[in-house]
C-alpha cells in the first residue's frame, strides 16, 4: 500500500493509479491520453485531473491575479492619462513605466502559478505559496512611497 | 428553468461570474486606454480595440463554458483549460506592452526635444 502511495504521489507514468478517477480516461498514462489537448498533454503530462471543483477553483484564482494585472496596466495608463497637472512630465511616465511593469509581472506570475497549482493538484502533492504575493506587497510599498516623496518634493 | 447540475457549490456559477468580472476589468481598461487618444494619436486605438475584443471574446462564449462547465461537474470530464490560461495571460502582456512603447516614444520625443 506505501507502495502504490508513494508512485501516486510522484504521479508515475508506468505506473498507473488503481482508482483513475471518475473519467477513467488515464489508462494509457495522462501524457499519453487522446482524450486531452495537446498543451494539457505537454503542459499537464504527471499525475490525473484532479477533483473537477478545484480545477475551477484554480481557473478563479488565475482569473483574479489577471484582473489585478489589469487593475495595474489600467492604474499605469490612468496615471499618465489623467494626472498631466499634478505631475511634471518626465516623472509621472516613469512613474506610470513603473506600474504597467508591475502589472506586467503579476500577469505572468499568474500564468506560472497556475500552471504550479495545476500540477501539484495532478500528484497530489502541497499546494506552492504564490509568489507574486511579496512582489504586489513591495510594488504598492514603493509605489507609495514614491509618490509621497514626490508630493514634499513639489 | 432546470437547473443544469447539482453541485451546492454552484461552481458553474462562480467561474462564470469570474469571468464576467474578467470581461468588465478588459472594458474599463479599454476605456482608459481611450483617454489617450488626445495625447499619443491613432496608434493608442490599437490597445483599446484588443481590450475590447479580449472583453467580447470572453462574453460571446459564457453561456457555452456555463453549460459545459455544468454537465462535466455533473458527468466527468471537465478538463483544465490551458488554452484560456495562455491567451487571458498573452492580451495583458501585449496591452502593458503597447503602453511601454508608447510612453517611452513619449520620453524619447520629450528628451531629443530638450537637446
Amino acid at each position: 500500500m506505501t507502495h502504490e502511495t508513494e508512485a501516486r504521489s510522484v504521479g508515475s507514468p508506468d505506473d498507473p493509479p488503481e482508482n483513475a478517477g471518475a473519467q477513467g480516461a488515464n489508462r494509457g498514462g495522462a501524457a499519453e491520453d487522446p482524450d486531452r489537448g495537446w498543451l494539457s498533454r505537454r503542459l499537464l503530462p504527471d499525475g490525473e485531473d484532479p477533483d473537477p471543483r478545484m480545477t475551477l477553483a484554480n481557473e478563479r484564482t488565475f482569473l483574479a491575479w489577471i484582473r489585478t494585472a489589469l487593475a495595474f496596466l489600467a492604474g499605469g495608463i490612468a496615471l499618465e492619462a489623467f494626472a498631466v497637472d499634478v505631475f511634471p512630465s518626465p516623472i509621472r511616465t516613469w512613474l506610470a513605466i513603473a506600474v504597467v511593469c508591475i502589472g506586467l509581472l503579476i500577469a505572468a506570475g499568474a500564468a506560472f502559478h497556475w500552471l504550479r497549482i495545476e500540477r501539484a493538484m495532478r500528484i497530489g502533492g502541497p499546494l506552492p505559496l504564490p509568489a507574486i504575493v511579496p512582489l504586489l506587497g513591495a510594488g504598492a510599498t514603493v509605489a507609495s512611497f514614491i509618490t509621497i516623496v514626490l508630493f514634499l518634493v513639489e | 428553468m432546470t437547473r443544469l447540475h447539482s453541485d451546492p457549490g454552484l461552481q458553474p456559477e462562480r467561474t462564470a461570474l469570474s469571468w464576467a468580472r474578467t470581461t468588465v476589468a478588459f472594458l474599463v481598461t479599454s476605456a482608459i486606454f481611450l483617454r489617450w487618444l488626445p495625447h499619443y494619436g491613432l496608434l493608442s486605438l490599437v490597445p483599446t480595440m484588443l481590450a475590447a475584443v479580449a472583453a467580447l471574446a470572453i462574453y460571446l462564449p459564457q453561456r457555452r463554458r456555463y453549460a459545459q462547465h455544468s454537465r462535466e461537474l455533473e458527468h466527468g470530464g471537465l478538463q483544465a483549460d490551458p488554452v484560456a490560461v495562455i491567451w487571458m495571460t498573452a492580451v495583458p502582456v501585449v496591452l502593458g506592452a503597447c503602453g511601454l512603447v508608447l510612453m517611452a516614444s513619449a520620453l524619447s520625443e520629450q528628451l531629443s526635444r530638450m537637446r
